[in-house]
Order: C-alpha cells, then structure tokens, then sequence
C-alpha cells in the first residue's frame, strides 16, 4: 500500500514537472504570447469598431456578449491546435524524445502532463477573453447588466476547451508528423464537423453527437449572435435544432474522456524506431 | 555475479517482419568500458533502444544493474545516462533551462542541479552557452549538450550511440578525453561505434555484432595481440652488407630475412617473446638499429576479418 502510494505520488509529481517545463516551452516559442494577445484583441475590436464608427453596441448586454463570445470557440481551436498539434508527435518526429524518454519519468506522466499544460495554456485564452468580454459589457452597460449567463458561457466555453484539446491530442497521438495533425486538427473543427453538422441538419437529423454542435450552447443562452462564425441564420440551414443543455454537456465530456485516454494508451504504445 | 549491463537472448523484429536482434546475449561488469561494434545496421541501436526502454524487445531481456528495464523502467533508468542516435534538442530553451528539467526528473535539488549544471557545462566547455538558446548552437556544441544532460545525474551507468557522430576531430578528441574521464570515475560506459580504431582508443573490451548476432568478445589487448603478423621490420643506420645478412641468419630465432639496403623484413614465430630476443641479439651482435617494430594487419582489416565485407541487418 505504502509502495503504491508512493508510486502515485512519484506519479503525481513528474506530471507537475512536466506541466511546468511545458508551459515554460509555450512561453518560450511565443505560443502563450500570440494567443493571449489574440484574446484581448479580438473582444476589443467588439467594443472599438462601434465606437469608431459611431454605432450601437446592441440591444442589450447580452446580445453583445453573445455576438463577443461568437468568436470564442474559434480561438478555442486555435490555442488548442497550438499547444497540443505537437504535443506528441513532435517529439517523435524531431526526436527530442530521445532525450526525454530514456529517464526514470514515466512516459504516461509526460503525455498526461502535455495534456493539462495544452489545457490550462487554452484556459488562460478562455478566461482573458472572458474577462475582457466582462470590462467592455461594464463600460458600455455598467456594472449591474452584465448577464449571470455570462458566467455559465464561461463555464461552458472551459469544458469545449476539455473536448477541443483533446480532439487534437488525439490526432497528434495518431499522426507522425506536427504539421499535419495542427492542419488536420483545424479542418477537423473548424469545416468538417461544422459541414456534417449542417448537412445533417438540412436533412432532419438534430447533430447532437458532434462536439462543435454543442458550442452554440456557450451562446445560445445569452441571445442569438448576430454575425460571426456562430451566426446560423443562414438559407441552407433549413432545420434548425438547438442543442440541449445536458446532452450537450454530455458529449463534451464523453469526446474530452474517451479521446484523452485513447490518445495516452497510443502515446504510451508508441515506440522510437 | 550483478552486472551493470546483462541481455539475454534479446530478439527483435520489427513490424516489417525484419529480424534487427536475433538472440543477442552479453554482459558488462562494473566500472568496464566496452565498445560496441559492428556494421550499419547490425543492430547496435536496437540493442541501446532496448536498454534505455525506447522499444519493447520481442523477446528476452535486458537488465541494469540486475533490474530488467521493460518490467521496472523507473528503477532499471535511475542509474543510466543515455545518448541515442543524434536526439533533437528544444531549439529556443537555453541549456540551463533545458537541464535544470532534467535535473528535476531526477529528483535533485535546485540547489544540486545548478551546482551540477555548472559542472557539467564546464566540463563539456559550454558554460559561456549556459543562457543561450540552443537554436544557435553548432552540431558539435549541440553534441556536447545532449552528453552534458547525459551524465548531469552522476549516473552509474553509460550508453553511447555513436558519439562522436557528426564531430570534427577536435570534438572526437574532446570526446574520448570525456570518456576516459568517466571510466577513472568508475563509471560503466558501454560505447557502440562503426570504427574500431575509435572504440580501441578507450575501450577495455569490444563486442562485435552483425546482423542482429553477436559473432565475437574480446579485449582489446588480445586483438592488438592478433592483429600482429609473424614479421618484423627492422631499419639500420648503414646499408646491410652479405655478411651482415649472414650473422643475422644465424641467428636461430629468425626464420628467414628479405632484406632491401638498409631495413630488413625479419619473419620469426610471431611471439612477443621471441620478437624481444631477436632485438636483444641483433644489438649484442653490435648491429645499430634505428627502427624496429613487428607489422601489424591494422584494426581495421582485423575489423573487416571478423565482420566480412557484407553490410546487413537494419539499423
């Protein structure tokens, strides 16, 4: 019991190292830096175009939050391909992990490590945009309109972050080269999914089991979205379904859990020849 | 008896049904230095995959200091430092930044793993490089780091891909240097290489390997000693004269002499002993001798006696 403690322990904290020395190779190549500065850009352009140009904000907080965070799961996907696309298979593929395997860390406390680092990486993108969006509705609104949906989008927008991440470590598990699983990772999330999903819904079928379906819920409850990527007033989309709180909750955590295992045990598998 | 390193009957086939191992077995004592040789291909780097648990052997077993690496990893990679093939290496982390993890995976101190990183860096003369990125770094500088992270742990046990790969002769040079420092420090290192001639230069024992197969161990005193044929070349200070010639003949140690002005090829019966008294006789006998030494087929030709001109096997 004491030895497998202890073992757990040993396990715990080589994760943590490679957390760390994650984060600080995030923070060395400017990833952290682009992202972060594109979280604080792109909800500003909400609050200075209209200013420039003279124009309402919108009807209400939450329609500008709505139309703001439009542009989240956009970013999501951005960051996540970042920090995860090579995660894995970069370290094959360039072969520093001739270097990092031959130690006594275990190589499940490397990937497992990767993977929170690739996660918490994008859930700093999330909360700076968050928060950003907060500022610019108390400037505009005050104080007392910013929605309390706000803060279930926010929640909502954390857990898309679980499955997109770990969507692309999965396919950075699976893939030899860094290139390819990025690229793939953002056609995948961003045009693949999104088409099925439109197809399915131009022929009936609610698309309940695609992950990027259940993003519109980090909308859906603060008011419709006007422009954007999260804008579905469209002709083709002929039948328009909204996804349910709880089934959509659901899937996102049955792609982060499944796909986050599936891409450990490969990782794990996978050899140095 | 617990060895530093032991494999037995370690076979290897990869997933294209190519057979890199087949039924590898050797063992390396404490403290010893031994080379690892053989052609590309043989299957050199399988074998130091498989002891720094890069790739799962499809057979057998490879254990560090009585610890089989597949089934107990943490334990068995505690003691060892390993340089495989040319690993890539974290291009805008600086050395520091990069050993400073690698020192925290072995569990030292911050205050241990600065101590050591500075050195480390010294001792591979890196240290005016300590707060550079390493994206600027040479091949050769780059060499050295991946030895500097390599032994930052003290480890007990060494395992070197061929490495000086890719190193200019000054670089080698530095390299055995390292390596010969390592050995007065007790460590075991456990060298592979194509070239016996490097391996000779540091190592206490050879073990030749090719096509997956161990075909022969030795020291290398005994193949220096095999590598000498039976003639000796001799050159004097004033050209040979028949009578010359004739005393020497008499002499019963020496079998026959071919004789060209002033050296001779002397052919005895190939033993150092013998190689000693024909020397001792020609000076008593008041010849003046300005060189003497017994010919030798050279590392390399031995090199290609044992393996054969054939490169096979896959990596």
């Amino acid at each position: 019991m004491t030895f497998f403690a202890g073992g757990v322990r040993g396990e715990v904290s080589d994760t943590w190292l490679s957390i760390k020395f994650e984060l600080r190779k995030h923070l060395r190549r400017k990833r952290l830096l682009i992202v972060t500065a594109l979280a604080i850009v792109v909800p500003l352009i909400f609050y200075i175009i209209p200013r420039i140009e003279d124009v309402d904000f919108g009807a209400s907080a939450s329609s500008f939050a709505a139309n703001t965070l439009g542009f989240l799961p956009v970013l999501i996907v951005i960051s996540a391909a970042l920090f995860a696309g090579d995660a894995i298979c970069g370290e094959f593929e360039k072969k520093t992990g001739l270097l990092l395997f031959p130690t006594m860390q275990s190589r499940t406390s490397i990937f497992i490590g990767k993977y929170i680092a690739a996660l918490l990486a994008t859930f700093l993108v999330v909360s700076l945009y968050c928060v950003v969006t907060t500022l610019e509705i108390m400037g505009v609104y005050g104080v007392g309109e910013i929605p309390a949906e706000l803060a279930k989008s926010y929640l909502l927008a954390l857990l898309f972050t679980t499955s997109a991440v770990s969507v692309v470590y999965f396919l950075s598990s699976i893939l030899k080269r860094a290139i390819s699983a990025t690229i793939l990772s953002f056609v995948l999330l961003l045009m693949v999914m999104q088409v099925i999903q439109e197809v399915l819904g131009f022929i009936g079928v609610e698309p309940w089991f695609i992950v990027t379906y259940s993003v519109e819920l980090i909308t859906e409850r603060l008011g419709e979205v006007t422009f954007g990527p999260g804008n579905h007033d469209d002709e083709f989309n002929s039948a328009r379904f909204s996804p349910d709180l709880y089934v959509g909750i659901g899937v996102m955590i049955a792609y982060t859990v499944i796909l986050f295992l599936s891409s450990i045990v490969v990782a794990s598998r996978k050899s140095m020849e | 008896m617990e060895y530093a390193i032991q494999i037995e009957d370690l076979v290897k086939i990869y997933s294209r049904k190519v057979t890199a191992l087949d039924g590898v077995s050797l063992t390396i004592e404490k403290g010893d230095v031994v080379g690892y040789l053989g052609p590309n291909g043989a299957g050199k780097t399988t074998t130091m995959k498989i002891l720094t648990n890069l790739i799962r052997p499809t057979s057998g077993h490879a254990y560090i200091n009585g610890v089989d690496v597949n089934k107990r990893p943490k334990e068995a990679l505690r003691h060892i430092g390993a340089l495989i093939e040319v690993p890539g290496v974290y291009d805008y982390l600086t050395p520091h930044e990069m050993l400073t993890y690698f020192g925290k995976v072995y569990g030292m101190s911050s205050k241990q793993t600065n101590q050591r990183i500075d050195e480390v860096l010294e001792l591979l003369n890196l240290s005016d490089w300590a707060r550079e990125k390493i994206g600027s770094f040479s091949t050769g500088m780059e060499r050295r780091l991946v030895i500097a992270k390599a032994i930052l742990h003290k480890p007990e046990i060494l395992i070197l891909d061929e490495p000086v790969l890719g190193l200019d002769p000054r670089g080698m040079k530095d390299i055995r240097q390292l390596i010969g420092q390592f050995h007065d420090q007790g460590m075991t290192v456990f060298i592979s290489s194509h070239l016996l001639g490097e391996v000779a230069e540091v190592c206490k024992r050879v073990i030749f390997l090719d096509g997956g197969k161990v075909i022969a161990s030795d020291s290398i005193e005994n193949i220096r000693n095999r590598t000498e044929r039976r003639a000796i070349n001799a050159r004097f200070l004033n050209p040979l004269s028949p009578e010359d010639i004739d005393r020497m003949q008499a002499i019963e140690l020496i079998d026959n002499i071919e004789t060209v002005g002033s050296t001779a090829r002397i052919h005895f019966d190939g033993k150092p002993d013998t190689s000693a008294q024909i020397l001792s006789t020609l000076v008593s006998q008041g010849f003046a001798i300005s060189s003497y030494h017994v010919e030798s087929m050279g590392l390399e030709d031995f090199y290609l006696s044992v393996m054969g001109d054939n490169e096979k096997g896959v990596r």
